[in-house]
């Protein structure tokens, strides 16, 4: 059991340092402009999956290293990532029951809010006018997150029959 | 059981932590944002997010390395002798400018002007890792350990590029000139009008130039070393088009950087004479530039005002003069080749 527990703690930091080194990755201009929040993604993920709020931690941890990476101001993206692994977890029991449609349309609502607070932050900050191309990441998000969601249920029912 | 009665304490329940993680979160934003209070935690985790941008860089490199190991030699030596070339080209400037320097001095201290002190500078080499930030940032690899300070000028060869905005161990982010969030005091070098260069995104915009003032297409911009972040006299942008503010109170003009800055490979940081002790920490890329004889002094003559000069020049001998004139053609010539581009 515990070495389960220890493959899947495992399993979650590499993946959501792969979303972080996917965000790093030198992405043509256009493509970038499309980039999903990868490291977004895996926290509403984890968060759903593990049910558990240490996860809200590695949210901060790991929002805490995207801000010194991309220069912005220290807590910007841990903010917006505890708020996240928050909303997820309070409801992470109900969603895992419900369906593939309903649970896309959550994890857009999150994506969102997570958007809305780091443009407040960056208001606030150095009054930042929010650009409608800001939300198009969301548009790959929701084409992304069925194939994310597959794909880290598989690895993880194959890590658990291994 | 075991996870209910866990969840009925206070300090267990998930509302409860959220609440601390984003207090935490807020106190930290505040401490940046305000007095660089959490540098010393930045400079912490920055240590820890070395090797991912390292693993990011990694394959570029190698890149880098393989094309070098494949190159004909034919390419290469064709390259040599290119660079032979404009090699040549730099050391015969230089020596055009040593004397030019002299007489600049000279004409200074006839008129008692303030002297420019040196300058010394690093290079810095541009990472090529992706920025998400609605901020116009590069990364470069020199960091807090090399002696480098929030608010540095940053320069390439081309012209001044921006400034350092934020400082990691080992690595710092430079905002641009074009940033929205960007303002740099500069100068019209045709006319010497003083002005302030925002950036708009794409291009620097100057939005507040008097209706009166003289302002064509064309015109050079160089930093005007007011508010004593960027030195005096480095090329910044050439004006590009000219309009009037919807209120017609200003004119304004959009200017284009000299420097490209969507591709930038290598970039020079700079430091005022005041902290030098800094660059004894790394004295291998440092080095010590007179910026009267490199950059600055292309600039500053042709912005005074030229009768005094003239006026000077009569009771200098009559060989100054010649290198006064020469010193002209040399300027036409320097800029003719950076307006083309």
């Amino acid at each position: 059991m515990s070495k389960q527990h220890n493959q899947n703690n495992l399993l979650m930091h590499l993946s959501i340092l792969f979303a972080i080194l996917l965000t790093l990755f030198p992405w043509p201009d256009t493509m970038a402009m499309f980039q999903p929040h990868w490291a977004a993604l895996m926290i509403a993920y984890w968060s759903l999956y593990a049910a558990n709020t240490r996860v809200m931690f590695v949210a901060f941890a790991y929002g805490l290293i995207l801000d010194v990476l991309m220069g912005s101001l220290l807590g910007k993206h841990g903010m917006s990532l505890v708020a996240l692994s928050f909303l997820v977890n309070k409801s992470a029991k109900k969603l895992r029951m419900t369906s593939f449609w309903q649970l896309l349309m959550m994890v857009l609502v999150w994506l969102f809010n997570d958007i809305v607070i780091r443009a407040v932050i960056d208001w606030i900050s150095y009054r930042y006018q929010p650009k409608w191309y800001d939300l198009l990441p969301l548009l790959t998000a929701a084409l992304v997150w069925p194939w994310l969601k597959y794909l880290m249920d598989r690895i993880q029912t194959t890590m658990r029959n291994s | 059981m075991e996870t209910l009665k866990s969840n009925q304490k206070l300090t267990q329940s998930p509302l409860f932590k959220f609440l601390i993680l984003e207090f935490i979160c807020m106190v930290l934003m505040i401490a940046d944002k305000n007095n660089q209070l959490a540098q010393p935690i930045r400079n912490t985790l920055s240590l820890a997010v070395l090797p991912l941008i390292k693993i990011i860089e990694w394959p570029q490199d190698i890149y880098q390395i393989t094309q070098l190991a494949v190159s004909r030699q034919a390419n290469l030596i064709q390259e040599n002798n290119q660079l032979k070339e404009q090699l040549l080209d730099a050391e015969l400037k230089v020596q055009q400018n040593v004397s030019l320097a002299a007489e600049n001095l000279r004409l200074r201290t006839m008129l008692s002007a303030t002297q420019n002190s040196p300058l010394t500078t690093s290079v810095a080499f541009v990472s090529n890792i992706n920025q998400t930030q609605n901020k116009q940032h590069v990364v470069i690899d020199q960091g807090r350990a090399d002696g480098l300070f929030v608010g540095q000028a940053v320069l390439n060869l081309a012209g001044v590029i921006g400034q350092v905005d934020v400082l990691g161990h080992n690595f710092a982010h430079v905002i641009l000139v074009t940033d929205t969030t960007h303002a740099i005091p500069i100068e019209i070098l045709r006319t010497g009008m003083r002005t302030i260069a925002y950036g708009n995104g794409e291009k620097i915009w100057l939005k507040e130039i008097p209706t009166s003032g003289d302002i064509q297409v064309g015109d050079v911009l160089v930093t005007s070393g007011f508010g004593n972040r960027f030195p005096r006299g480095l090329k910044l942008a050439e004006v590009k088009s000219l309009a009037v503010s919807p209120n017609r109170t200003f004119k304004t003009a959009v200017a284009s950087p000299f420097a490209e800055l969507d591709r930038l490979t290598e970039v020079f940081l700079i430091w005022p004479h005041k902290i030098k002790q800094n660059d004894i920490n790394n004295p291998t890329t440092t080095s010590v530039i007179n910026p009267s004889a490199l950059i600055d002094f292309d600039f500053e003559e042709q912005a005074q005002d030229n009768s005094q000069l003239q006026k000077n020049n009569q009771q200098a001998d009559s060989e100054t003069t010649n290198t006064d004139d020469t010193y002209n053609n040399v300027e036409s010539n320097e800029l003719t080749p950076e307006a083309n581009e």
